[in-house]
C-alpha cells in the first residue's frame, strides 16, 4: 500500500491549480514527444500525466472497450515473467489514487477538465501508444500479448514503430483483394509460405517477417522498418500470417497504430519465446477473444461446424444484377458455412412463399447437410431478413429460436435497428467480432467459461443453455444491510451531485442525465436502479461480450466500456399521445460500463431532455467515468460480505446427487447412517459450516412442532459465531417469533419478512418433520441438520425467473462447486436442457396468452386452443440416474429417480420457477416451495 | 368435430420427383376433407425450393411459420411429399410419420414398382385415385392413432384366449398364417403371422379395412410396403358383425368362394357373444367393467417392441371435454413426448438402455394445462410399455405418478 502511494498523494505538484498551465502545456509536450512514434517515454512522466490511459482507445465514433486485468491476474498469466525491477500500474495504486479522489479533484483544474470533455467530444488528435508500451506503464490486457517484459533486452529486441493507417482507402478493394491488407494499408510485404500453411502449422500461424516495403506505403515512408525485421505485434495484439489480416480489417477508421517489430538480428538468438508465450496466452483466451484479436487456435475448432448468420435483403435491385447483392452481411467465411450461404435461395424463398401462404413469419427450418441437421432460424424485419444457421445437435431449435431473439434485442440496442447494424460497412469489423464471441458461445460454451474451478466451469457450460436465453440477470439476493448499503452507494452516483466537478458548477448545462445504474458482482447482479426493460438489455450486451463470466473469473484492473445505445424501452413511440403522460424525451442515450475487480457498474445515461443535447459521436466523459470507478471504490469493503453470501447464499441449501447414490440402502429412514446426516454431523463441529442453514432450521422447527424458545434458539446460536462477520445485530429470534404468531394464518407472509430481516431466506423444501418423539439432545443435532421434509435435503437445484424485476436466481457457483460430484454435474446438465424444453412450452403459452390479450379475450374460449398444447402451467419429468462406470457386475447399480418440474405464473406478472429435487419429496413440500418462491425474489 | 378453426387446414402434396408434376394434392380442412387448394405457383415454389437444396447437397426437411409447419420428404428418389399443416400443436414428428404412412399407403395401393420408375404420369395420377380414401384418413381427425403412435391400434376383448384359439384354428383350416378379426380399424385379435407383419402395413391395412365402405366381402389386392412391396398379395375381408371383419392376407389361395358362410358359422357361431360385445370396443377399446379411475379421461398405452397400442378418449364421456378435443390433446401430448422427452425411436434401443443403465433417463413425465381448464397430463415409461393418460382437472398432480403406475399394471397383462 504505501510503495507507490506517495507518489499520488504528494509527488503530483503539477495538479495544484497555480501549475495549471504548465501542466497542460507538459501534456502537449508528451504528445509531440509521442508522435515521434518511439518508446521513450520515462516513467516519471506518465506519473505526471493526467490523462486517463483508457482515452488513447476511444474509437472515432465515441465507442471505447478498454479492459486491463488487475495485476495478480497478469503474473498468473505469465507466471514465466521476471518481474525483476518494474514499476507497474498497480491495483493498489489505483486504489490509493482512488481513496483521495476527493481531494485530488479538489485540486484538479477546471479548465483541465473541460478541456478533457472537449478533447473526448472533438476527438483531438490521439496518441497512439503513451506509458502502456513502456515497461513500467500500466500493464493492459493487450500488454503481456506482446513480448515486452523481459527486462532490459527488450529494449533492443523490439522495437516499436507507429504509423498512419487509413482503412477507407481500402474498403473498395477489400472485397478482392482479401489476404492483403498488410500490402495495403501498412506498406509491409510479406509472402506467406504455403508449405508453411498446409502442413497443419496453422494453430501457431508463420512470423511475419518483412520480405520488402511497398514504395510509398507508411511502413516505408516511417523510415523504421527494416527488411527482416519481424512485425509482432499491431496496438500490442500478438500478430501472426493467421490473424493478421483480421486484425488489421479490424481498425474502424484512420489512425495511427503502433506496430512491434522484433529486430532482425534479435530474432536468431531467441526463437522458442513466441512459441512459448502462445499457449501462455492460451490460458486467456477469453480475454483475447473479448478483444477482438482472436486466435485462431480458438477459432479453429468451430470452423468445421456449418454455422453460418446472414442478413439478406429481400428486394433486389433487378437493374444492378451483381452477385450475392442480397447479402448485406454474412459470416463467418468457411467452408462450412459457404454450403449454408450457397442455399440462401431456399429460405428467401422460403420466407416469401410461406409468408403468402400462411399469413405469418418464417420462423425456422431445419436441413440435413453432410448427414448433420442444421436449424436455421428466420427473423424477419420490413424486408430483411435475418438468419442464423447452427447444427442441431449443438443447438436445439427452442434454443435457437431465443438466441436469435437476443441477438436481434442486442444489436437493436446497440445500433438502433437491425438496418442500421448492418448496413453500414464501418460496423462490420464489430460485427465480425460479436458474432465470433456469439458462435463460440453457441458451440464452445465450455471455452469462454474459463474459471477457477472446473466445477464451476461446468455448471456455466452446462446452464448456459438455459439461462443465456432468460429474459432477465442472475441476481444475488443479499442481507438488508447490505442492499441498503449498496442502494446509497449507488444512489449517490446517480444524483450526479459531483458538486464542483460537475457541470452545474460551472454555469453548463449538464451533459447527461444519470437514468440508473446497476452493479454487478462477479456477474451476479446485486443491486439495481435500471428498469426491468433495461436491465435486460445491458445484461443481455454484456452476455454477448463475455463480460459477466470475465468479471466472475478474472479480478478486472479497470475496464470502462461506452457507447451509444438505443434502449427499445425508451425510443419506443409513446403509446398515447396524452400529454400528461410522461413522454420519453428525444435524447440520446449512452451506456457506461467501468469494472473494477469482481465489480461492473453500468450506469444508463441520457443526453437530451433536460440536458444539452448530444452532438456527433461523444466519448467517454472523464468526469463520469471517474464517479463511477469511484463509486465501486467506495464498495471495496463489501466484496467480502458478498463473497460470504456467494457462498453460504441465499437461504436454499441444496443437496449432491452423488450423496443419494452413495448410500441407496441407508436412506430410508436411518437418519444416524445417512451420508448427509454425516456429513452435516461433521460440519457441525468446524467454523466452516454454512450457519444460515442453522438458523433456517430453527425457525422452521418452531413452525412445525413448537419447540420452546430455548430449544429452538439453542438451535440458532452456534450459528451466529459463524456470522460474526455480518456486524449488524440480528433480530432476536423470540421478537421474530411473537411477530409470526400474531400473524397466524398469513404465516408464509411472516416468513418472507423474516427472511428479510435475517437477511437469509427460508428453505420452501423445508416443512419440519413428524418425529417429535426426539430427545432434545436428539432435537438439537437434529435441528442442525434437518433441512427438508424427508429425512434428507432433496433439493438439487433450481431457477427462478422473475419478470417484473427481469431476474431470475439459481444457486451460485460457489454453492454448486461445494456439492461436487460427477452425477451431480450430469444432472444440472440435464436439469438446464430439460427446463430448456420445458421453457420452450411455456413460452408457446406465453405468446398464446399474449395473442388473447391482444384479441381482448378472457380465457374461456377458443376450443382450439383448448385441445393444443398451448395453455400449459406446469410440467413435470421424472429422470432416474445411475452412477456412470459402475463396475460392480453383480450388483445392479443404485438408481436415483428425480423430478425437473418447471410451473409457470401467469398472474399478476409472468414468472418461472424450475426446480430439480429428489423423487421422496412430497406434495405438499413441493406446492409450498412454489408459494415461497415469491420470497426468493425479494 | 366443428369446433376448430376454419384456419387449421392439412395439405398434402405428391409429386413427382424427377419432372415436378403434382401427382395429386389433398387436403383436409377442420379436420373434413376438403377441396380448397394451394395455387399452383405456391405447389411450385415448394417443390422448387427442396429441390434447388437437393442440387446442392443440402436437404430441406421442415420449415415453420408462426403456425404452420411444413415438412418435405423424399422417396426412393422418385416421389416428393410436401406435407403443409397450420394445425394447432402440430408438429414436424407427426407430419413426417404422416408422409411415411401416404406412401405407404401408396406403395400399398399401387405398389413401388410403379412409384419408382413413373413411365406414364396420367396413368400412375388415374391409380392413385384408390389411394385417396386412405390417404384422407390420415390427414383427417381420425379416432385411430397409429398413423402418429407407428404401433397398431388394438382393443381388449373379453374372452380374449378363447377368441384367439377359434382365430387360430380358423387360420389352419383355410390355410392362411396372417388372419386377423378387427373391430373399426383396430385389431381385436390375430395370429402370430399378422403380429409379425412389418411396420407400415401393420398399421395400414387395418386402417384400409377401416377406410374402405362397408361390404360384405371383398378381395382386394395390396401391396405389402415393407414386406412385399412388388409383389402383390390379397386381403380378404369377411363382415362377421356389422363392424367386425375378419380379414385374411394370403397369395393366390384360397379363393374367396371357399370362404363360404357355412365355414365361419362353423367356426364364429360359438363365439357370437363375445363377438357381440367387441362391437363397443371400436372406440371404448377397454372391455365394459374394467377397472379404471375415475379421472381419467382419456388413455393411450403403446407397447414398444410389440409396436401396439390401446388408444380410448371414452372414460367418462359424459364430462369435458368432447372427445374430439382429448384425442387431439392426447395425439400432441404424445407428439411433444415423443420428441421432447422419450426417444422418439422406441423400440429396441429401449432394451439396450435398460442394460447399459444411461447416467440419465426420463422415466416419467406430466403437464398440468392451465390457465383454466387445468387437465393433466401424464406419461409414464416403464420397460417396454409407455402409458399416457388424460386426467380430469381435479385428480392431484402429486398422485399423477402412482395413478399412472396402477393403471400400467392394471393393463400390464393385456399388452
Amino acid at each position: 500500500m504505501s510503495g507507490p502511494a506517495w507518489r499520488d498523494s504528494h509527488g503530483r505538484p503539477a495538479e495544484f491549480p497555480g501549475d495549471m498551465s504548465s501542466q497542460e502545456e507538459e501534456e502537449e509536450g508528451d504528445c509531440d514527444a509521442e508522435a515521434s512514434g518511439l518508446d521513450s517515454r520515462s516513467s516519471a512522466s506518465s506519473d505526471t500525466d493526467l490523462e486517463p490511459e483508457w482515452l488513447d482507445s476511444v474509437q472515432r465514433n465515441g465507442e471505447l472497450f478498454y479492459l486491463e486485468l488487475s495485476e495478480d491476474e497478469e503474473e498468473s498469466l505469465l507466471p514465466e515473467t521476471q518481474t525483476v525491477n518494474h514499476v507497474r500500474f498497480s491495483e493498489k495504486e489505483v486504489i490509493i489514487e482512488e481513496d483521495d479522489t476527493r481531494e485530488r479533484k479538489k485540486y484538479e483544474p477546471k479548465l483541465k477538465r473541460f478541456t478533457k470533455i472537449l478533447k473526448s467530444k472533438k476527438l483531438l488528435p490521439k496518441r497512439y501508444h503513451k506509458k502502456n508500451s513502456s515497461d513500467n506503464g500500466p500493464v493492459s490486457i493487450l500488454k503481456h500479448q506482446s513480448n515486452q517484459k523481459t527486462g532490459v533486452t527488450v529494449q533492443q529486441r523490439y522495437k516499436d514503430v507507429t504509423i498512419y493507417i487509413n482503412p477507407k482507402k481500402l474498403t473498395v478493394i477489400k472485397a478482392r483483394e482479401q489476404l492483403k491488407l498488410l500490402e495495403v494499408l501498412v506498406g509491409i510485404i510479406h509472402q506467406t509460405k504455403w508449405s508453411w500453411r498446409r502442413s497443419g502449422k496453422q494453430a501457431n500461424g508463420e512470423r511475419l517477417v518483412v520480405h520488402g516495403l511497398s514504395p510509398g506505403g507508411s511502413a516505408m515512408k516511417s523510415g523504421q522498418v527494416l527488411v527482416g525485421d519481424v512485425l509482432v505485434a499491431v496496438n500490442d495484439v500478438d500478430v501472426t500470417s493467421e490473424n493478421i489480416e483480421r486484425v488489421l480489417s479490424c481498425i474502424p477508421g484512420p489512425m495511427q497504430v503502433k506496430l512491434t517489430f522484433e529486430n532482425a538480428y534479435a530474432v536468431k538468438k531467441e526463437t522458442a519465446q513466441p512459441k512459448k508465450r502462445k499457449t501462455q496466452s492460451s490460458t486467456n483466451d477469453l480475454v483475447k477473444l473479448l478483444c477482438g484479436s482472436e486466435t485462431d487456435s480458438i477459432q479453429h475448432g468451430i470452423l468445421d461446424t456449418p454455422h453460418i448468420t446472414m442478413y439478406l435483403t429481400l428486394q433486389i435491385q433487378s437493374e444492378v444484377s451483381k452477385e450475392e447483392q442480397e447479402i448485406l452481411y454474412h459470416y463467418p467465411v468457411s467452408e462450412a458455412s459457404q454450403k449454408l450461404k450457397s442455399v440462401r435461395g431456399i429460405f428467401l424463398t422460403l420466407c416469401d412463399m410461406l409468408e403468402s401462404v400462411t399469413g405469418t413469419q418464417v420462423t425456422s427450418s431445419s436441413l440435413h447437410l453432410n448427414g448433420k441437421q442444421i436449424h436455421v432460424a428466420f427473423l424477419k424485419e420490413s424486408d430483411k431478413l435475418l438468419l442464423i444457421g447452427l447444427p442441431a445437435e449443438e443447438v436445439p431449435l427452442p434454443q435457437l429460436r431465443n438466441m436469435i431473439e437476443d441477438t436481434a434485442q442486442t444489436l437493436k440496442f446497440m445500433y438502433g435497428s437491425l438496418d442500421s447494424a448492418f448496413c453500414q460497412v464501418e460496423n462490420t469489423p464489430h460485427l465480425d467480432h460479436f458474432f465470433s464471441l456469439f458462435f463460440q458461445r453457441a458451440l464452445q460454451p465450455d471455452k469462454l467459461h474459463l474459471s477457477a474451478s472446473l466445477s464451476a466451469q461446468q455448471y456455466d457450460a452446462a446452464s448456459a443453455v438455459l439461462l443465456d436465453s432468460l429474459p432477465g440477470v442472475r441476481w444475488l439476493t443479499l442481507p438488508q444491510e447490505l442492499k441498503v448499503e449498496l442502494d446509497t452507494v449507488l444512489s449517490d452516483l446517480e444524483a450526479a451531485d459531483f458538486e464542483e466537478l460537475s457541470e452545474d458548477y460551472y454555469d453548463m448545462r449538464r451533459l447527461y442525465t444519470i437514468l440508473g445504474s446497476s452493479l454487478f458482482y462477479k456477474g451476479y447482479l446485486v443491486c439495481s436502479h435500471l428498469p426491468k426493460d433495461d436491465i435486460v438489455e445491458i445484461a443481455a450486451y454484456c452476455r454477448q461480450y463475455c463480460l459477466l463470466p470475465l468479471a466472475a473469473k478474472q479480478r478486472i484492473g479497470q475496464l470502462i466500456i461506452w457507447r451509444e445505445v438505443f434502449p427499445q424501452h425508451h425510443l419506443q413511440p409513446p403509446a398515447d399521445s396524452d400529454t400528461e403522460v410522461f413522454q420519453e424525451p428525444k435524447g440520446r442515450y449512452f451506456l457506461l460500463i467501468v469494472g473494477l475487480r469482481h465489480y461492473m457498474l453500468s450506469v444508463l445515461l441520457e443526453a437530451g431532455g433536460c440536458t444539452s443535447k448530444a452532438t456527433g459521436n461523444p466519448g467517454p466523459d472523464c468526469i463520469y467515468v471517474d464517479q463511477a470507478r469511484t463509486t465501486l471504490h467506495q464498495l471495496e469493503g463489501i466484496d467480502s460480505r458478498i463473497e460470504e453470501r456467494l457462498a453460504s447464499s441465499p437461504g436454499l441449501c441444496l443437496s449432491c446427487a452423488d450423496w443419494f447414490l452413495a448410500a441407496p440402502h441407508e436412506k430410508a429412514d436411518n437418519l444416524t447412517t445417512s451420508p448427509i446426516l454425516n456429513r452435516l454431523q461433521g460440519s457441525t463441529k468446524t467454523v466452516t459450516s454454512p450457519t444460515c442453514r442453522r438458523t433456517f432450521f430453527s425457525d422452521y422447527s418452531f413452525k412445525t412442532r413448537k419447540p420452546s424458545p430455548s430449544r429452538s434458539s439453542g438451535g440458532y446460536e452456534p450459528g451466529e459465531g459463524g456470522e460474526g462477520v455480518v456486524p449488524s445485530p440480528h433480530t432476536t429470534p423470540a421478537a421474530v417469533r411473537k411477530q409470526r404468531e400474531s400473524n397466524g394464518s398469513e404465516d408464509s407472509m411472516a416468513l418472507l419478512k423474516l427472511a428479510r430481516k435475517k437477511s437469509t431466506l427460508p428453505n420452501p423444501f423445508h416443512l419440519g418433520n413428524s418425529k417429535k418423539e426426539l430427545s432434545d439432545k436428539e432435537l438439537e443435532v437434529y435441528n442442525t441438520m434437518k433441512l427438508t421434509s424427508g429425512p434428507e435435503n432433496t433439493l438439487f437445484h433450481y431457477v427462478a425467473l422473475e419478470t417484473v424485476q427481469g431476474i431470475f436466481i439459481t444457486p451460485t457457483h460457489e454453492e454448486v462447486a461445494q456439492l461436487g460430484g460427477s452425477v451431480h454435474a450430469q444432472l444440472i446438465k440435464n436439469f438446464h436442457q430439460c427446463c430448456l424444453s420445458i421453457r420452450a412450452i411455456f413460452q408457446q403459452t406465453l405468446k398464446e396468452e399474449n395473442r388473447k390479450v391482444l384479441r381482448g379475450e378472457d380465457h374461456s374460449e377458443s376450443a382450439d386452443s383448448m385441445s393444443s398444447l398451448t395453455a400449459v402451467k406446469e410440467h413435470g419429468v421424472l429422470f432416474e440416474c445411475s452412477p456412470e462406470n459402475w463396475t460392480d457386475q453383480k450388483k445392479t447399480p443404485p438408481v436415483m429417480a428425480y423430478w425437473v418440474v418447471g410451473r409457470l405464473f401467469l398472474h399478476p406478472k409472468p414468472q418461472e420457477l424450475y426446480v430439480c429435487f429428489h423423487d421422496s419429496v412430497t406434495e405438499i413440500a413441493i406446492e409450498m416451495a412454489f408459494k415461497l418462491f415469491f420470497g426468493l425474489t425479494l | 368435430m366443428g369446433d376448430e378453426g376454419a384456419g387449421s387446414t392439412v395439405h398434402l402434396l405428391c409429386l413427382a420427383a424427377s419432372s415436378g408434376v403434382p401427382l395429386f394434392c389433398r387436403s383436409s380442412c377442420g379436420g373434413a376433407p376438403s377441396r380448397q387448394q394451394l395455387p399452383f405457383s405456391v405447389i411450385g415454389s415448394l417443390n422448387g425450393v427442396h429441390m434447388f437444396g437437393q442440387n446442392l447437397d443440402v436437404q430441406l426437411n421442415s420449415a415453420r411459420t408462426e403456425d404452420t409447419t411444413v415438412v418435405w420428404k423424399s422417396f426412393h428418389d422418385s416421389i416428393t411429399l410436401i406435407a403443409l399443416s397450420s394445425e394447432e400443436g402440430t408438429s414436424e414428428l407427426r407430419l413426417e410419420r404422416m408422409l411415411h404412412m401416404v406412401f405407404g399407403a401408396m406403395v400399398l395401393i399401387v405398389g413401388l414398382e410403379e412409384l419408382t420408375n413413373i413411365r406414364n404420369v396420367e396413368r400412375l395420377k388415374k391409380e392413385l385415385r384408390a389411394s385417396y380414401c386412405l390417404i384422407d384418413s390420415f390427414l383427417g381427425n381420425s379416432e385411430l392413432i397409429g398413423d402418429l403412435t407407428q404401433c397398431v391400434d388394438c382393443v381388449i376383448p373379453p374372452e380374449g384366449s378363447f377368441m384367439q384359439e377359434t382365430l387360430s384354428g380358423f387360420a389352419e383350416a383355410t390355410g392362411t398364417a396372417f388372419v386377423s378379426l378387427l373391430v373399426s380399424g383396430r385389431v381385436v385379435a390375430a395370429t402370430e403371422g399378422w403380429w409379425r407383419l412389418g411396420m407400415p402395413e401393420a398399421v395400414l391395412l387395418p386402417w384400409l379395412v377401416g377406410s374402405l365402405p362397408p361390404q360384405a366381402a371383398r378381395d382386394y389386392p395390396v401391396y405389402l410396403p415393407h414386406g412385399s412391396p412388388t409383389v402383390p398379395h390379397r386381403l380378404l375381408t369377411l363382415t362377421l358383425l356389422r363392424g367386425l371383419e375378419l380379414c385374411l392376407l394370403c397369395g393366390p389361395r384360397p379363393p374367396l368362394s371357399q370362404l363360404d358362410p357355412q365355414l365361419l358359422e362353423r367356426w364364429w357361431q360359438p363365439l357370437l357373444e363375445p363377438l357381440r360385445a367387441c362391437l363397443p370396443l371400436g372406440p371404448r377399446v377397454l372391455p365394459e367393467g374394467f377397472p379404471l379411475h375415475s379421472d381419467i379421461l382419456g388413455l393411450l398405452l403403446l407397447h414398444l417392441d410389440l409396436r401396439r397400442c390401446l388408444f380410448t378418449v371414452e372414460p367418462s364421456r359424459n364430462k369435458e371435454p368432447s372427445p374430439e378435443q382429448r384425442r387431439r390433446l392426447l395425439r400432441n401430448f404424445y407428439t411433444l413426448v415423443a420428441t421432447t422427452h422419450f426417444s422418439p425411436e422406441p423400440g429396441p434401443t429401449e432394451k439396450e438402455e435398460d442394460e447399459a443403465h444411461p447416467a440419465q433417463s426420463p422415466r416419467a413425465c406430466y403437464l398440468v394445462l392451465g390457465p383454466g381448464e387445468g387437465w393433466r397430463l401424464v406419461a409414464l415409461q416403464l420397460g417396454l410399455r409407455l402409458l399416457l393418460l388424460m386426467l380430469s382437472p381435479q385428480s392431484p398432480t402429486h398422485g399423477l405418478r402412482s395413478l399412472a403406475t396402477h393403471t400400467l399394471q392394471a393393463l400390464t397383462p393385456f399388452l
